[in-house]
């Protein structure tokens, strides 16, 4: 390497570095990820599989996007997520900053706060639905500690479209709020406390040293919490499934799980399904994209975040 | 310096384990080359795990020891056992022989080609049930042998029996009694307490289609003059339902808990409540209409692989599994199914302690009983959102009844016609 | 005077704070809490009290009274506390019969998880004919949801090391070719790097059902079917990318310059990155490793397509649980005991991501 006559001089390699850094992802997504996904999206577009005589048209996109369902589905899920991140977001942080004041027991408490995120999905479906449902948990809670009489009862899951939608938000907030603390707390780590240390020593107030300095510094991880976040709010589903069945709250997820797992057989559902993925990954992209430029995640000098 | 001996018994950790799972794997694949052969069985029937042990040690040992081979039972759900099918095609990695999957479910398998027609024409010593022809055979030929037929019933919770319209007698009720009977104890405990499988995608569609069976309608028109007669009454039931019946995946759970305590459901739900409480339910066959008791009749069904490593005896075992003789064994043995073959249910006669069997065979020999014509439409899963759609539209929105509706529920269900 | 008021303030604050914690912290517990509670409880207890106990009991009542009419047969009753009385429990009527004190026995075993011999049955039935009635209480085996699931599937401990296995090796890969990736990201500057950065995370935008089907086909043409090794090359493909960003965003938040500085003193660009940059980075690799754990430990969809003899575990759970309709809970102990592995993970965990002894000094 030390060879003066080597065919890379020490400038050309320190350019090459981050490309070989990079390389074994890149391979891996190209080998196991990229032919599917390309498959999909020429899927979309095609009437029926090539072999099978299918021919190029938009057709599985008009029949998209004549459907009302969808057009209901971009909505909730538009509603679920604008509330849930903003929501997760605000609670996350103030948890982080909580256990990040590192108080007497703040390790176990910080166990207790993880234990929702590592829960299977089969615990989640059953715990709420054996707590929600109008003979629950819940209920008989209340009932016992004297709050509710036994005659009135809640019917959580029978409101109305908002009040199923609030109940989803609450119940997923309860489970991913968690995993945006993680990411927030572990930044959070990486801060030197002599800044803020310096913050108060110049007279700031907590308040002011959160905004001012704490914050800032913070920057990278915010905008990966609430990216990753955003991210997964867009795909939810699976709890709607669970509490309330396909159909009832459409979202945009659970209708390509519709499409593609539930009708099976036909090939217009199945291809309605692979538009409507690659319509759901446009969005995201989208928002992501919006989001990373506002944030201005695309400016952040490389290895210079202080 | 601590963290990074902590860091390396981590990464010392992470490697076991990697040496761990590469070697398991590679372990049990050496056995698998020697020893007898390997059948093996993917099954969507028999999942409580009593049904399994009985199978296991009752029912395998005999074909084992006649073909020198071991039956791999697995179970699964319909849907993933598809997904595996087209899996396994795919990647040219075929090991599953035989199949058993849902009467719903069946078209999908046949129109893929990932299951082989049988030799049903062979086994003379069998005659499969005529109400399941129209999921099992596709141009003439057989590819399903049915198995753990299945019909509905009725569930009460005694509690609710002193609404009983007067008159009425549970074991011979019309539709019109069992819905002034819901809406009895609607007004009178307040709130509804009758259930269905109101979540999309579930089998709401053979509950009312049962009752529109019994009106003379047809399975599966949603808007037959016999189904409109129906509908016309189901529209009083807005309220007699529970108030979170759309949320009900099945409604063996309501009816445990006393949430609901009437309803009209597949013998094996209300089996499970029923045992679990004798004494506290009335079980009794579906309710009649004008034509008499109506009810879909659900099979699974056995298959043989497109390509199985073992076809032969895939079909043997096929064969075997569907012999009158053993398939009353296994109806005594597991809980719950009717065995769809005329010959079996003969046998099985009179003599069945299993009220919910007799109560079955019953429906299923007396009754107006209509099979799940799945292979006829391009997707299943489609019909039955319009019959979901149709429940959430007309009986819980609306309570009353929309002929319009109804007639562009059945064109949609028409353009899904193959 | 201004010393005790500060005193009386701090302790106030302390108090405010460990009110909040332990709010927040029951709020969290509590629908684990209720969880837990259904996987101590019978089929009875769960189903057939309203309201519903809040606790698993341990005892259980039971009541034999003879049937007036039918000479020699037996009603049985268990005590029901949100009714305060005994209701009618199994089979309408018992006899001395073998069948019919088989059939009682095991009735009582499977929905009261009360464990009585069909000969000390009989004895009851025999004081009852001369006392009339007799009431007797019977201990619950308390944990008998979770030994029968482990006894019913013998599978169950080999399919904890197959998950295990897989959990390591999707930890491993997710760190490895991730954390390079996210530091090549956070520390230099390169022509594609912002595309790049965005396609690493269109991967977790690309909904994962349209997908998951064609990408098991691919591992199945390599060989890889009914193996761990599979398994987590499937699940890194949304770990990798999650990795990629949280180690970028970690590595970015630790000033190069502290590596500059011990490179003056002597140290190599390795030595310094091992030195000072990877102990800082600890809180969030140990993050990134806790999601691809939990991931890769609760997977169940893949993992019943791509294994058959070798299941994880999550999926001996599924398909114990598939006959287990209406009885939340076993539901609750299956998914308790699949929780548990993760749960103790992150309890491990918890330790990096938290660094009690703060950041490092430089």
């Amino acid at each position: 390497m030390d060879n003066p006559t080597g065919v890379l001089s020490r400038e050309q390699k320190k350019k090459i570095i981050p490309y070989l850094l990079i390389a074994p992802v890149v391979i891996y997504y190209i080998l196991f990820w990229l032919l599917p996904v390309v498959r999909a999206i020429s899927g979309s577009f095609m009437s029926a599989p090539a072999d099978e005589g299918g021919v190029f048209t938009f057709g599985n996109y008009t029949a998209l996007f004549k459907d009302p369902v969808f057009y209901q589905a971009l909505f909730n899920t538009a509603f679920i997520v604008l509330i849930s991140v903003t929501l997760e977001f605000v609670l996350a942080f103030g948890l982080a900053l909580l256990i990040n004041m590192k108080f007497h027991g703040s390790g176990m408490f910080l166990f207790l706060a993880l234990i929702p995120m590592s829960l299977p999905a089969v615990a989640v479906g059953a715990m709420w639905t054996s707590g929600l449902s109008t003979y629950g948990w819940l209920n008989s809670f209340l009932i016992r500690i004297g709050i509710l009489n036994a005659a009135d009862k809640i019917i959580f899951l029978g409101g109305g479209h908002f009040a199923k939608m609030f109940l989803i938000i609450i119940v997923d907030a309860w489970q991913v709020i968690p995993s945006v603390m993680v990411i927030l707390l572990s930044g959070m780590q990486a801060l030197q406390p002599e800044m803020m240390e310096a913050g108060y020593v110049f007279g700031g107030s907590r308040f002011k040293v959160l905004r001012k300095i704490t914050i800032p510094l913070l920057k990278p991880t915010i905008t990966t919490a609430m990216i990753l976040r955003i991210i997964a709010a867009i795909q939810i589903w699976l709890i709607i499934v669970m509490l309330f069945g396909y159909n009832r709250l459409p979202v945009l997820l659970e209708q390509i799980v519709l499409n593609v797992d539930k009708y099976t057989g036909s090939e217009a559902f199945f291809r309605k399904g692979m538009a409507l993925s690659v319509v759901v990954s446009l969005i995201v992209s989208c928002v992501s994209f919006l989001y990373l430029k506002v944030s201005g995640a695309f400016d952040e000098p490389a290895g210079k975040g202080v | 310096m601590k963290k990074s001996i902590l860091l390396l018994i981590a990464f010392i950790f992470v490697f076991s384990f990697i040496s761990v799972g590469i070697f398991a794997s590679g372990g049990q694949e050496k056995t698998s080359d020697d020893g007898p052969v390997k059948l093996v069985v993917s099954s969507r029937l028999y999942s409580q795990p009593g049904e399994q042990q009985f199978l296991i040690d009752e029912i395998f040992p005999d074909f084992e020891a006649e073909n020198n081979c071991v039956v791999m039972f697995e179970i699964l759900e319909d849907e993933p056992l598809l997904k595996r099918a087209k899996f396994q095609k795919e990647s040219e990695r075929i090991n599953t022989d035989v199949v058993i999957a849902h009467a719903g479910m069946m078209s999908d398998w046949i129109d893929n080609d990932y299951v082989m027609p049988l030799p049903v024409e062979q086994w003379t010593d069998r005659t499969f049930s005529k109400a399941f022809r129209g999921s099992t055979t596709k141009d003439g030929k057989t590819y399903f042998a049915p198995v753990g037929g299945d019909v509905y019933l009725m569930l009460a919770n005694k509690k609710a029996l002193p609404y009983l319209p007067e008159g009425a007698d549970i074991n011979n009720i019309t539709w019109e009694e069992y819905i002034d009977w819901a809406v009895n104890i609607a007004s009178g405990e307040g709130e509804g307490k009758c259930a269905v499988t109101g979540v999309p995608q579930k089998s709401l569609i053979y509950m009312y289609g049962g009752m529109f069976l019994s009106y003379g309608g047809e399975f599966p028109v949603i808007n037959s003059p016999g189904a409109m007669e129906a509908w016309s009454l189901l529209a009083k039931m807005k309220d007699a339902y529970t108030p979170t019946v759309n949320t009900y995946e099945n409604v063996s759970s309501p009816m445990k808990s006393g949430e609901a305590w009437l309803t009209v459901a597949h013998m094996v739900r209300c089996g499970e409540v029923y045992k679990s409480n004798p004494s506290g339910y009335v079980l009794a066959p579906a309710p009649k209409g004008p034509e008499g008791i109506g009810s879909i009749a659900g099979a699974s069904g056995f298959a043989v692989v497109n390509g199985a490593p073992n076809e032969e005896l895939a079909i043997k075992f096929v064969k075997y599994m569907t012999d009158p003789e053993v398939a009353v064994t296994i109806a005594r043995g597991t809980g719950g199914f009717i065995p769809p073959i005329d010959e079996a249910i003969e046998k099985l006669g009179d003599s069945t302690e299993d009220e919910i069997i007799a109560q079955g065979i019953n429906v299923l020999k007396n009754g107006v009983v209509a099979g799940v014509p799945s292979s006829e439409y391009t997707s299943w899963g489609a019909v039955k959102q319009v019959y979901d759609d149709a429940f959430q539209e007309l009986i819980l929105k609306k309570g009353a009844i929309d002929k319009t509706y109804l007639d562009e529920a059945q064109a949609r269900i028409d353009a899904l016609k193959k | 005077m201004g010393s005790i008021r500060r005193g009386v303030f701090r302790s106030v604050r302390k108090t405010t704070l460990y009110i909040v914690v332990a709010g927040i912290a029951m709020a969290l517990i509590f629908p684990m809490f209720f969880l837990f509670t259904f996987s101590l409880m019978s089929d009875y207890e769960s189903y057939s009290e309203w309201p519903k106990p809040l606790l698993p009991r341990i005892k259980v009542e039971f009541r034999l009274t003879p049937i007036e009419s039918v000479d020699g047969s037996y009603k049985m009753e268990i005590w029901n506390n949100s009714e305060k009385g005994f209701t009618p429990f199994g089979p309408e009527e018992n006899t001395r019969a073998n069948k019919s004190l088989r059939k009682l026995s095991n009735f009582i075993r499977n929905y009261s998880n009360c464990f009585i011999s069909e000969k000390e049955l009989s004895e009851i039935m025999d004081s009852v004919d001369q006392n009339g009635a007799e009431t007797f209480i019977l201990k619950k085996k308390v944990f008998n949801n979770y030994t029968r699931f482990f006894t019913l599937y013998s599978g169950a401990a080999q399919s904890v090391l197959n998950s295990l296995a897989t959990a390591a090796m999707t930890v491993f890969l997710s760190l490895s070719i991730g954390g390079l990736a996210g530091y090549a990201f956070a520390r230099y500057i390169f022509k594609g790097k912002n595309v790049l950065k965005l396609s690493v995370l269109f991967v977790r935008m690309f909904p994962p059902v349209a997908i998951a089907l064609p990408m098991v086909i691919i591992l199945g043409k390599i060989g890889l079917y009914d193996k761990p090794v599979g398994l987590s090359l499937i699940y890194s493909v949304n770990q990798v990318s999650l990795s990629i960003w949280i180690t970028a965003s970690v590595f970015m938040g630790i000033p190069e310059s502290l590596e500059e500085a011990s490179q003056v003193f002597g140290a190599s660009k390795i030595g310094a990155f091992f030195r000072i940059t990877l102990p800082l980075a600890v809180p969030g690799l140990a993050a990134c490793a806790m999601y691809s754990f939990i991931y890769s430990w609760n997977e169940v969809i893949n993992a019943l397509i791509l294994t058959q003899f070798n299941p994880t575990f999550p999926v001996v759970v599924y398909r114990s649980l598939l006959g287990a309709n209406a009885q939340v809970h076993l539901i609750a102990a299956g998914s308790v005991a699949q929780a548990l592995p993760a749960i103790i993970f992150t309890l491990f965990i918890r330790k990096y991501i938290l660094q009690m002894w703060g950041g490092v000094k430089v």
